[in-house]
Formats: C-alpha cells, sequence, structure tokens
C-alpha cells in the first residue's frame, strides 16, 4: 500500500524548522472574506453600493422599454374596457402588500444604516401603501362599503394624495443620501415613530377625505370621466416626477437610485397612461395599462431588496464558512507548531538535564572528576544555545522581522539536499539523481526554508521508492526554468504512488500513512513554497510513482516588485 | 539438540556493559557520561543498526535505546532482538510522551519507558536492574548449557537409566523393562548420577526437567 507520508525529519535539531511551521501563520491561513465581493463595510448593500453592470442594464432595459409599450397602447387606450373591476381589490390588495413590505424591508436597512434617506424612503412607500386600501374602498362600483353613489371625489383625491406623497418621500430621500448615519441612539424610536406617523398621517388624511367628500371641489365629472380640475393634477405629479428624477441622476449613484429612477420612470408612464392617452377615463385599455405599470413600479424596490438580501444572505454564509475552515486550519497549524516546537525544545532540555546530573555525580565522588563534569557542562551550554535558538526561530516569525529574502541558487539547493539525503537513500538502496536546466537557476527567498521543502520531498521520495519490491528503485530531482520567469523544481519516484483516497489529504498537518511519520513535513513544504509566491502539487508518474512538483517565481522576476 | 549458543569464554562475573543508542549527539553524551559516572561500561550507537552490526554482547548488557530513531526505530529493533531470540533488558527513553507507544514497548517486554527530561536515578535503577536481570539470565542459560553438555556425555544407555529411575521406578524395574541385570542397571545409573552432578534422586528430577524444559520431545 502507500507508504508516502509528510514527513518532518526528527534527527537534525534547529530553529530554522520551527520557522518554517509558523510560516503558515503569515501567509498560509489569511480569511479572503473579501473574495467574493463581500466586505463588512456595506459595500454591497443595496442603499450605499453603486448599480452593477448587470443592474445597470437591466433599469435602462425597463426605462426604455417604457414608451414603446405606451406606444404599443396608444391605438387603444381610450377604448372602454370596462368588467374587470373585479380585479381591483385584488390589485389594491398586491399594491398595499408589495408597498408595506418595501417599507419595512427599508425600515430594517434604516435600523443597520441609521441615513435619514432610506428612513424618508421607507415613510414614503408606507404612507403610500397606507392609502391603498381607503382609495380601494372608496372605489365607485368596487366594494360599494360607503354606498354606490355617496363618494364620488375621494377616490380620485386619494390617488392624487399617493402621486404626490411618493415622489416628495423620493426628493427627501435624494437630497439626504449623501448625509452621514445618524447618531446610534433611539434608532429604533426614530425609525418606527416616523415610518408610524407616515401611516397615521395617510390615515388621518384619508379620513378626512372620506369624511368632507362633498365639501371637496370635484376633481370627477361622475365615476368614470374627471373633472376639468383634474387636469392641475397630472402637470404638477409630472413634475415632481421629473424633480425626483433629476435629483436622482445627480452625483454618485447607488443602486438604489437607479431602481428608484426606474421606479418614478414606471409611474410617469402610469400618469402619462392614464391622464393624457387614457384621457382620465377609468378602466379604459389605457388606464388598465398604468394599474400594470404602477404595480411593476411598486414591486422594483422590492425585488431588488429582496434579490440583494438573498444573495447577501448566502454569501454571508459562505464567506462564515470560508472564516471557520481557515480558522480550523489557523488551529491545526496552531497545534503542529506546538508539537513541533515541544520537541524541539524538548530535545536540548532532556539533554540538558542529564548531563547536569552527570556532572553532579562526577563532582560528588569522593574524588570529584572535575574534567568530566567540566565536560558535560559544556555540552549544557551547547544544549542552551541550541534551545534559544529553536525559541529565537519562533520569535522572528511572530515578530515583525520576517525572514530575509534573498537570491537562491537553487541549481546549488537541490545539489546540497541531494548530498544531505544522500546516506539515507543509499541505505534503502534508492537511486538519487538529478537533471538540471541550462540557465540561471535562481529565486527569491530563504535558502534554510526552502532546502527544508526540497528534503522533505526527498525524503518522502526515497521512503516510497524503498518500498517498491522489485524493478528500479530511484528518485529523480529536476529543477528548470519555464516561461514565463519560473523555475520549477520536481521530486519524481518510482514508488507505490498516492492512493486516490489519500491525495485530497496528504498536503494536511498530521496526516500520514507511515507508523512513525508526523504527517508534518508536505504541510511544512506546501507553506513555505506557498510562502514564496509558488504552487506546490503532486501528480502521478507512468508506469508507477509519484512526481511532488513546485513552481517559484524566478529572482529576476520578484526583483522589480 | 541445536548448538544454540556460542561458546563462552567469558568470566562469570564479565564487567557488564550499557548500550546507549540515540541519534542526538549531546543526549548521547550525556547518558553515556551519567551511566559513566555510576561505573558503567557504556557503549554509544547513534543507530539500531550499528547495534545490530556489532553482535552479540559477551558480557551481561543493558539497553538505553531511543524510541525515534532514523531507519529502524527503537520498537523495530526490540521486535527483531525478541524474534531472534535474544531479550535483552531494554530501558526505552522517548521525547514525544506517547501513551500508546509506551504500552507497545511495555507489552513487548521492556524494562522501563522514561519520557525526557528523566530523573537520573530512574533510569540508573532501570538500567541496574537491567543488568541484573541480564546477569541472572545468562546465569541460568550457562548452567544449562553445562547441563546440556553433561547430558551429551553420557552414553545412551546411562541417558535411558536415568530418565527412568528420575520416572520412579525402582533399579528392579528398570533392570526388567530393558533386560539388564539390576547390578547393571546400578551401575549404570550411578555413573549418571556422577557424570550429571547429582547427587540425590530430586536433585536428578530437577536436572532432567530444566533440560527437557528448553528441548524439543526427544
Amino acid at each position: 500500500m502507500v507508504t508516502r507520508a509528510a514527513r518532518v525529519g526528527h534527527h537534525r535539531v534547529d530553529g530554522s524548522r520551527v520557522a518554517e511551521s509558523s510560516a503558515r501563520f503569515r501567509g498560509g491561513a489569511a480569511v479572503r472574506v473579501g473574495s467574493d465581493g463581500f466586505t463588512p463595510d456595506g459595500q454591497t448593500l443595496l442603499t450605499t453600493a453603486p448599480a452593477g453592470e448587470v443592474q445597470r442594464a437591466v433599469g435602462l432595459t425597463m426605462l426604455a422599454s417604457i414608451p414603446l409599450v405606451i406606444a404599443a397602447t396608444l391605438p387603444f387606450a381610450r377604448q372602454a374596457f370596462p368588467g374587470f373591476e373585479g380585479v381591483l381589490p385584488a390589485y389594491a390588495t398586491a399594491l398595499f402588500l408589495v408597498e408595506l413590505i418595501t417599507g419595512a424591508l427599508l425600515l430594517g436597512h434604516f435600523f443597520a444604516e441609521r441615513r435619514l434617506a432610506v428612513l424618508s424612503l421607507a415613510a414614503g412607500y408606507v404612507f403610500s401603501a397606507t392609502l391603498v386600501p381607503a382609495w380601494a374602498l372608496t372605489f365607485p362600483g368596487v366594494l360599494d362599503v360607503f354606498g354606490a353613489t355617496s363618494l364620488d371625489q375621494a377616490t380620485a383625491y386619494i390617488a392624487a394624495l399617493r402621486r404626490v406623497g411618493f415622489p416628495l418621500a423620493v426628493l427627501l430621500y435624494a437630497a439626504t443620501r449623501e448625509r452621514p448615519p445618524l447618531p446610534a441612539a433611539w434608532t429604533w424610536l426614530r425609525g418606527l415613530g416616523t415610518v408610524c406617523s407616515a401611516a397615521l398621517a395617510a390615515f388621518l388624511l384619508s379620513w378626512a377625505i372620506i369624511g368632507s367628500d362633498r365639501l371637496l371641489p370635484p376633481l370627477m365629472r361622475d365615476a368614470r370621466f374627471v373633472s376639468s380640475l383634474w387636469g392641475v393634477v397630472p402637470p404638477v405629479v409630472i413634475a415632481l416626477y421629473l424633480a425626483g428624477l433629476a435629483a436622482l441622476w445627480r452625483g454618485r449613484r447607488s443602486a438604489l437610485d437607479l431602481w428608484l429612477m426606474v421606479v418614478l420612470g414606471t409611474l410617469l408612464a402610469d400618469l402619462v397612461l392614464l391622464s393624457y392617452i387614457g384621457g382620465g377615463v377609468r378602466l379604459s385599455v389605457g388606464w388598465w395599462v398604468g394599474r400594470a405599470f404602477g404595480l411593476v413600479s411598486a414591486s422594483i424596490v422590492l425585488v431588488a431588496l429582496l434579490v440583494e438580501t438573498t444573495s447577501l444572505h448566502s454569501r454571508l454564509g459562505r464567506s462564515v464558512a470560508a472564516e471557520r475552515r481557515a480558522r480550523e486550519s489557523r488551529l491545526t497549524a496552531m497545534e503542529a507548531l506546538s508539537a513541533t516546537v515541544a520537541h524541539e525544545v524538548a530535545q536540548p532540555i532532556a539533554s540538558m538535564v542529564t548531563n547536569a546530573d552527570a556532572a553532579l555525580r562526577w563532582l560528588d565522588k569522593p574524588q570529584p572528576e572535575v574534567g568530566e563534569a567540566r565536560r558535560a557542562l559544556s555540552r549544557i551550554v551547547g544544549d542552551g544555545h541550541r534551545a534559544g535558538e529553536v525559541v529565537a526561530g519562533v520569535r522572528t516569525l511572530f515578530g515583525k522581522g520576517s525572514p530575509a529574502h534573498r537570491p537562491v541558487d537553487m541549481r546549488s539547493l537541490v545539489t546540497e539536499m541531494l548530498a544531505r539525503g544522500r546516506p539515507e537513500a543509499e541505505h534503502a538502496r534508492v537511486k538519487l539523481l538529478s537533471e538540471t536546466g541550462p540557465g540561471e537557476l535562481e529565486v527569491s527567498g530563504n535558502a534554510v526554508q526552502l532546502g527544508q521543502a526540497i528534503s522533505n520531498l526527498l525524503a518522502n521520495a526515497v521512503e516510497a521508492a524503498r518500498s517498491t519490491p522489485g524493478g528500479p528503485r530511484s528518485v529523480v530531482v529536476r529543477c528548470a526554468r519555464v516561461p514565463p520567469g519560473k523555475i520549477t523544481v520536481s521530486v519524481e519516484d518510482t514508488g507505490p504512488g498516492i492512493a486516490a483516497e489519500h491525495r485530497q489529504h496528504i498536503f494536511e498537518a498530521f496526516f500520514t500513512t507511515r507508523p512513525d511519520g508526523m504527517g508534518m513535513g508536505l504541510m511544512f513544504s506546501r507553506t513555505i513554497v506557498e510562502a514564496h509566491g509558488g504552487r506546490l502539487w503532486v501528480e502521478d508518474v507512468a508506469p508507477h510513482g509519484a512526481a511532488f512538483r513546485f513552481t517559484l517565481p524566478a529572482y529576476e522576476a520578484t526583483a522589480d516588485a | 539438540m541445536p548448538e544454540r549458543n556460542p561458546p563462552r569464554h567469558e568470566a562469570m562475573d564479565a564487567e557488564p556493559i550499557v548500550f546507549v543508542i540515540d541519534d542526538d549527539d549531546s543526549m548521547r553524551a550525556s547518558l553515556e557520561s551519567l551511566l559513566r559516572s555510576v561505573g558503567h561500561r557504556v557503549v554509544t550507537l547513534d543507530t539500531t543498526q550499528a547495534f545490530l552490526a556489532a553482535g552479540r554482547p559477551a558480557a551481561p548488557a543493558c539497553l538505553v535505546l531511543d524510541v525515534r530513531l532514523p531507519g529502524a526505530s527503537g520498537l523495530e529493533l526490540q521486535r527483531e532482538l525478541a524474534a531472534a531470540g535474544n531479550p535483552l533488558p531494554i530501558v526505552f527513553v522517548t521525547g514525544h510522551g506517547d501513551i500508546a507507544m509506551s504500552v507497545a514497548a511495555m507489552k513487548a517486554g521492556a524494562l522501563e519507558f522514561l519520557t525526557k527530561p528523566f530523573r537520573d536515578q530512574e533510569l540508573l535503577d532501570a538500567v541496574h536492574r537491567g543488568i541484573e536481570l541480564d546477569r541472572q539470565r545468562r546465569r541460568r542459560e550457562r548452567h544449562l548449557d553445562d547441563l546440556r553438555r553433561r547430558y551429551a556425555a553420557l552414553t545412551p544407555r546411562e541417558q535411558e537409566v536415568m530418565r527412568l529411575a528420575a520416572s520412579g521406578l525402582l533399579n528392579k524395574q528398570i533392570a526388567a523393562g530393558l533386560a539388564l541385570s539390576e547390578a547393571t542397571v546400578k551401575v549404570h545409573r550411578a555413573h549418571a548420577m556422577q557424570k550429571m552432578q547429582a547427587t540425590s534422586l530430586p536433585d536428578l528430577v530437577r536436572i532432567i526437567d530444566a533440560l527437557d524444559a528448553t528441548l524439543p520431545e526427544s
């Protein structure tokens, strides 16, 4: 079976190995929350993020299609299209719910962002929504709650109120959108208070309109046809819509601004169809198409908010998962590091204790043997320095100064590592070969770390090749330039290869298939290579065996960076 | 019977040897110094292969062995020695206080399992115990060798008579069984007792038991 395993040679102790293991803490496990576009500073919030390409395209297409729909409606606009009054309550219900939910979602945004602009818009939607029931209940011939003929003017007045109220809210929004967030205190009270006031105002106004129906100057000649007074309303509202559009156009536009422009555009179309093309005649084709525009325009912001919420939620989920993974790998690396440090420091400490015991015994003899004691004490000094180096290595890595990056000649590094690995390979009766390509083979980095990465791969390869029963047992180390500006090193063995089920785990800490392996070598090697801006991977070799390859940027490629 | 043991020339109390096998230079030197300071003869090695290559020690010995070693590990050496019928006492030292590993080592007959850093007295006591055990084992083996040599020096007839006597038969019964005269049996028996250096019948029984315990059924 597979005997390849991550390996840390344990027989030579120095600070550098610890240094390599903690390299992971600097480069390996960074939390990349921002990689999928989500950043905690709210840059993707609908209310603050600039409109994306797709959003702009969709919005402009919708705006551009409005004249087309109007043009298509023109020939039939004034034709009466009665008999569909029954749809009106459903229409009103939809309108009411859509606007109310939009208001609620915007209020939620306000609670998170505390921006006055968003609150004005929320109030505008709630105000508009609250007027819908009154409008529907007073619509002649629909519900007859107030009697079929008693209310002639209320419906038109309420409709006019809605048309004036909403663009005013948008104007307020546009005027205040550059303002900084409100102070955190009283956010809930402020938000709920404003929205409830808007709802209350709408309720009281519609109550007043219904109550004083007969006293109001007539907007309607009868249940279907407008009076001459109605002629004043559309120009005013259109002026408000255009003012809103202009205000939104000005300055840096967020995604919400874009959608509000589409909303105003559709409302404008609605009004034009209703008042001019449909001639103000209720239940005409133009009027019905206007209703459809009204529903669409009410839904636009809701849909945008829902899309945003959903995608935000899923992105949030992804980044939480990514962060958890990063934290886990950081933990594993932490455990790996502490195990290594413990081992590397325990060795000199054990040696120091035993040397000190020996020295004491030599001195406690009836004839103290000072020479022996001296030798034991000088070994203690050596061990102390050794332990100190390990600790210093760790400190360097956790401190600010990272190990210096210098030009490293990979050709001589490979030769050196092969020379070091030769005794072990000869013992295992594995042939070590090397092939280095022509030209400069320099990279920028830490020679000790890179040497450790190569020697780990080499030790694994020898271990794998040794388990080949017959046939050639060899390990080939290749080093060459590959365009553009890269140096590649590969360590190829004639072992049994990597089993498919192990392949995805071999670079994990503590993963090993050897009974005495620590399962750290490959993890360290990969960490080192990645910290040098390279990549380490494994490939199968025919007819059997594995090749671990890594690439590093060539020295000149990194020199100008 | 195979000649299991090479001839032993060393005196009964040849100076014991403590073998220290550790790959860490300083650790090896410190162990050597400590053991020498209490008067042990110490041989240090950095791999188990070097130990196996040196052959069997010719004196009572004890091994102080690092669990993790390059090449074959300490546990592997323990298995190898046991398989070769050479159960030297082993004191393991390890940098990793690994419970599973120490259980495996103790089950395989290790004398002691010490986690670095350890108290010198614990190591010295364990080594002392190990040497004593090995000394006793060697003494037992030497004694058995003597017995085997003496037994081999008996004539087949003497061996036969001795075994029958040890199984509790009277001279008369032995004579009848072997179709010999009782006087001849007595002579054979006396010769056997003398050659085996047995002073009494129970002594003879013990000798036969000791021999049979180490010999395949014959």
